[in-house]
């Protein structure tokens, strides 16, 4: 059971680290609009006719 | 999606024989306007189409360019980059306000069409604050060709100075969503380690082990209670200090007297310890507030903001010579012109020149006023006819506009006193639960001093009255911001409460029940020598002179006559010379001789004292009257019709719609008569009419309703304004106020109830903590999520 001195504390400094990272995202403002994230997978400008020619002057290249 | 009754990009009503089309996702679409119609192209050629299915149904209106373009060119100098963006190197950041944002599909198309733009680093949209934070290369780009791509989407974009941009709703909801984290991180954690010890409890368990434990759960648990339950602490003292406990103070002695005691026990090796209680309770009570937070977020709607309203752009006259500057940086004593149909930006006095100016916006006067050389002018009204200068006396938030809208948005904070009875209820409430806590603590120290302690916090954590405390407040907020949705502004707090007590309706006739924009039914011609079409033209000549509204019921696109000299006759009509003969149109009186005697309100037209034609008008009823009307006397509201209008006109609509009750030819004080002889046979009346020229009849109802219009909104001294040209919202708004009242009292009936039967068990020490934990946690949960249904409401 001795391993548990070792595993709580270790468990502890990962739950500092999550807070630490969730506190950051807070504050950078990912937080701030939790709607329009959901819909970005749905919408892509794949179509747009500008990235197409890049894609192909990429693919040129 | 749209039909083609409606316009594809700004869903406003098609003009009769439209012919705008844009081809979108392979098929032709209708648009109301060029406006629109090049707006759907630019966002169909960016390939962003898919826009138009992903964007929820949006308000007419929303997103249609306005018709005179702004100037944004000048907002390309480095004056105004320094002004609105701060500029470290070639980098600049800044933050737009943009109006017409309405959904995540909007923001989407800010944000894609914005980082393709050639210099642009970075976009954030907040779809939530109609904010657009822009970091990008101001050697590439000027603000102002940022502010012009924005409004070719058809959104109306506004540069904002450092002071305005940053939001308090934003940072109110950024920390509460830390402190959430860490509340429910730390009872996650805190809760296997209790598991721990509870289980050692019945098996046995190392002391060094037990001690280790409770010593992180310690670690844990002490930033819970100092970070996340710190709100609590705060306004607990506020209330002390304030002699007004209010439900926070038995919140924080539980916390309190829960931690240290614990802390206690850990560094004593004593009997127990509530750590997992103490963070769970945290945990619960921080969710509640959170919840409620959001929705009186999502129900402050400063989209109308001030800024808003006026232009964004005017012409300065700086030692003689005209430079296009941003109304942002106009000082007092700087000079503008202003040209014909030019919006005055800041209130002033005209040192140059005399106009008729349109002050609805401000006073609710439709009629244009007249304004001389040496007359002040405000901010916000529209120059019609003149070339003036004007001299700036103050700007901005200093305005007479600037003025209305801080009352308006003040009125929209507001409590409502339904709200705040709760409040001191509740603060009654809370000293009756510190008294008894104290009784029950005495009696268990001297019959079973050990489990005093144990018994006392489950006490106070059990009755904790924050459901009852959330329970109106949580249904008012989500009602209010639901009202929105449904095109119903509310104005005034009380009026939900009152709405849905209401017995008895009356309705104004003009612009209410119909759309108070009269046309002609029809036309008789009295002398032979003259047709139809004639009478038509000339009447149409003379009423151009007028902006009343029966004046726009003449104008066509025919061609007019020539008209000199030209004169309108206050009340009575306007007269004017046409191939040398002197015309007159207006009521019988005035434009004839020898029809003088009739009094009925048909227009007449009349060429030196004789009668030529007579035009009957009528106004329209507003579509969906019938149905309204229906579904209101369905609710069991009595109704009453009560206009200022001829008998005739005012009967012949009552009949239509089944109102027996009918008063016409009324004065204001006439009405405010026949509603205070309603309220004294004890009916609560709503009144439903327009909201400028009744003001005093609204103010005497219960409470009231008006139809608003743009501009008119900031004068309208109804409790709820209904937007757009549906009568429906009538209905809805009463079904809704009803609706939410059965949910506060669901809510209070839930929260009392819980109460009454946790007490008496807690009192008899049959709650332990966690318990009486989760029980307070979970009926306030129950009564915000009961609240929140009110969302949905259709």
């Amino acid at each position: 059971m001795s391993i548990l001195y070792v595993l709580i504390p270790l468990a502890l400094l990962i739950l500092g680290g999550a807070v630490w990272a969730f506190f950051w995202a807070v504050g950078s403002g990912q937080f701030d609009d939790l709607d329009t994230p959901a819909m970005r997978i749905l919408m892509d400008d794949d179509k747009a006719p500008k990235s197409d020619a890049n894609a192909n002057t990429n693919a040129d290249d | 999606m749209a039909t083609t009754d409606t316009c594809f990009h700004c869903a406003l009503p098609n003009p009769a024989g439209c012919d705008f089309t844009v081809e979108i996702e392979g098929r032709q679409r209708v648009v109301c306007c060029p406006g629109c119609k090049a707006v759907a192209e630019l966002i169909r050629d960016s390939g962003m189409s898919s826009y138009y299915t992903m964007r929820d149904t949006p308000t007419p209106g929303v997103g249609k360019p306005p018709d005179e373009l702004a100037e944004w060119q000048a907002f390309n100098n480095d004056e105004m980059l320094r002004a609105f963006a701060e500029v470290t190197g070639v980098q600049a950041e800044a933050t737009l306000y943009v109006g017409g944002m309405y959904c995540s599909a909007c923001s989407w198309l800010i944000e894609t069409s914005m980082t393709n733009l050639h210099g642009v680093k970075s976009v954030e949209v907040n779809p939530m604050t109609h904010r657009v934070r822009i970091q990008w290369d101001h050697q590439q780009l000027g603000l102002g060709d940022l502010l012009a791509s924005l409004a070719n989407l058809g959104y109306r974009p506004q540069p904002l100075a450092p002071n305005d941009a940053s939001r308090p709703e934003i940072e109110e909801q950024r920390l509460a969503l830390k402190r959430l984290l860490v509340a429910s991180l730390g009872m996650m954690q805190v809760m296997m380690f209790a598991v721990g010890l509870y289980a050692g409890d019945f098996q046995g368990i190392d002391a060094d082990m037990q001690r280790f434990l409770r010593l992180v759960s310690f670690f844990v648990a002490t930033p819970v209670v100092f970070y996340a339950a710190r709100p609590f602490f705060t306004s607990a003292w506020r209330g002390v200090i304030a002699r007004k406990p209010g439900m926070d103070l038995p919140v924080s002695i539980a916390i309190g007297s829960a931690y240290t005691a614990s802390v206690y026990a850990t560094f004593t090796n004593g009997p127990a310890v509530w750590f997992d209680s103490v963070a769970m309770f945290v945990f619960f009570l921080t969710l509640g507030r959170y919840l409620e937070m959001r929705a009186r977020h999502r129900s402050i709607d400063r989209s109308a903001a001030l800024s808003q309203l006026l232009p964004n752009t005017t012409t300065m006259i700086v030692a003689g010579e005209k430079s296009v500057v941003p109304v942002a940086s106009l000082k007092q004593d700087d000079v503008v012109l202003l040209r014909a149909g030019d919006s005055i930006p800041a209130d002033g006095t005209i040192i140059n020149g005399s106009t008729t100016v349109d002050e609805a916006l401000l006073t609710g006067e439709a009629k244009p006023q007249a304004r001389q050389c040496g007359d002040s002018v405000a901010a916000g009204s529209v120059n019609i006819d003149g070339l003036i200068e004007v001299r700036v006396v103050r700007t901005g938030r200093d305005t007479a506009l600037g003025t209305i809208s801080r009352m308006s948005e003040r009125a929209r904070y507001a409590r409502p006193t339904f709200v705040k009875l709760a409040d001191r209820i509740a603060s009654h409430i809370v000293v009756a639960l510190l008294v008894i806590a104290t009784v029950v603590a005495l009696y268990w120290y001297l019959t079973a001093p050990e489990k005093a302690f144990v018994i006392t916090l489950s006490v106070l954590v059990v009755t904790c009255p924050c459901a009852l405390a959330l329970a109106t407040p949580a249904a008012f907020a989500t009602a209010g911001s639901r009202m929105s949705q449904l095109q119903l502004l509310v104005t005034n707090g009380d009026a939900i409460e009152v709405l849905s007590k209401v017995t008895h309706a009356v309705f104004d006739k003009t612009g209410t029940l119909t759309l108070g924009n009269p046309q002609i039914e029809s036309v008789t011609v009295l002398d032979n020598k003259y047709s139809e079409a004639d009478c038509l033209r000339i009447a149409a000549t003379l009423e151009q002179a007028s902006s009343h509204p029966i004046a726009f019921a003449f104008r066509s696109d025919r061609s007019l006559a020539r008209v000199d000299h030209s004169e309108v006759h206050v009340a009575a009509g306007i007269s004017g010379i046409i191939d040398q003969q002197t015309w007159r149109i207006g009521k019988a009186g005035f434009a004839t001789s020898d029809h003088a005697a009739e009094s009925s309100d048909a227009v007449y037209l009349g060429v030196e004292g004789h009668a030529v034609a007579r035009f009957e008008l009528r106004d329209q009823l507003r579509a969906d009257v019938r149905e309204t009307i229906d579904e209101l006397r369905a609710m069991g509201i009595s109704l009453s019709l009560a206009s200022g209008d001829h008998e005739d006109r005012v009967k012949e609509v009552a009949s239509l719609l089944g109102i027996r009750d009918v008063s016409f030819g009324c004065t204001p004080a006439e009405k405010l008569k026949l509603i205070e002889s309603l309220q004294k046979r004890g009916e609560r009346v709503v009144m439903i009419g327009d909201g400028i020229n009744d003001a005093p009849v609204l103010a005497g109802a219960d409470t009231s309703i008006a139809p608003g219009h743009g501009a008119k909104l900031a004068q309208t001294s109804a409790d709820i304004i209904m937007l757009g040209d549906s009568l429906q919202p009538v209905a809805t708004a009463l079904r809704l106020s009803r609706c939410t009242m059965r949910i506060v009292r669901q809510n209070l009936m839930w929260a009392i109830g819980y109460n009454a039967t946790a007490l008496p068990l807690a009192v008899a020490g049959f709650v332990p903590p966690w318990l009486a934990a989760i029980g307070m946690s979970a009926s306030s949960l129950v009564v915000v999520l009961n609240a929140l249904r009110l969302s949905r409401f259709t």
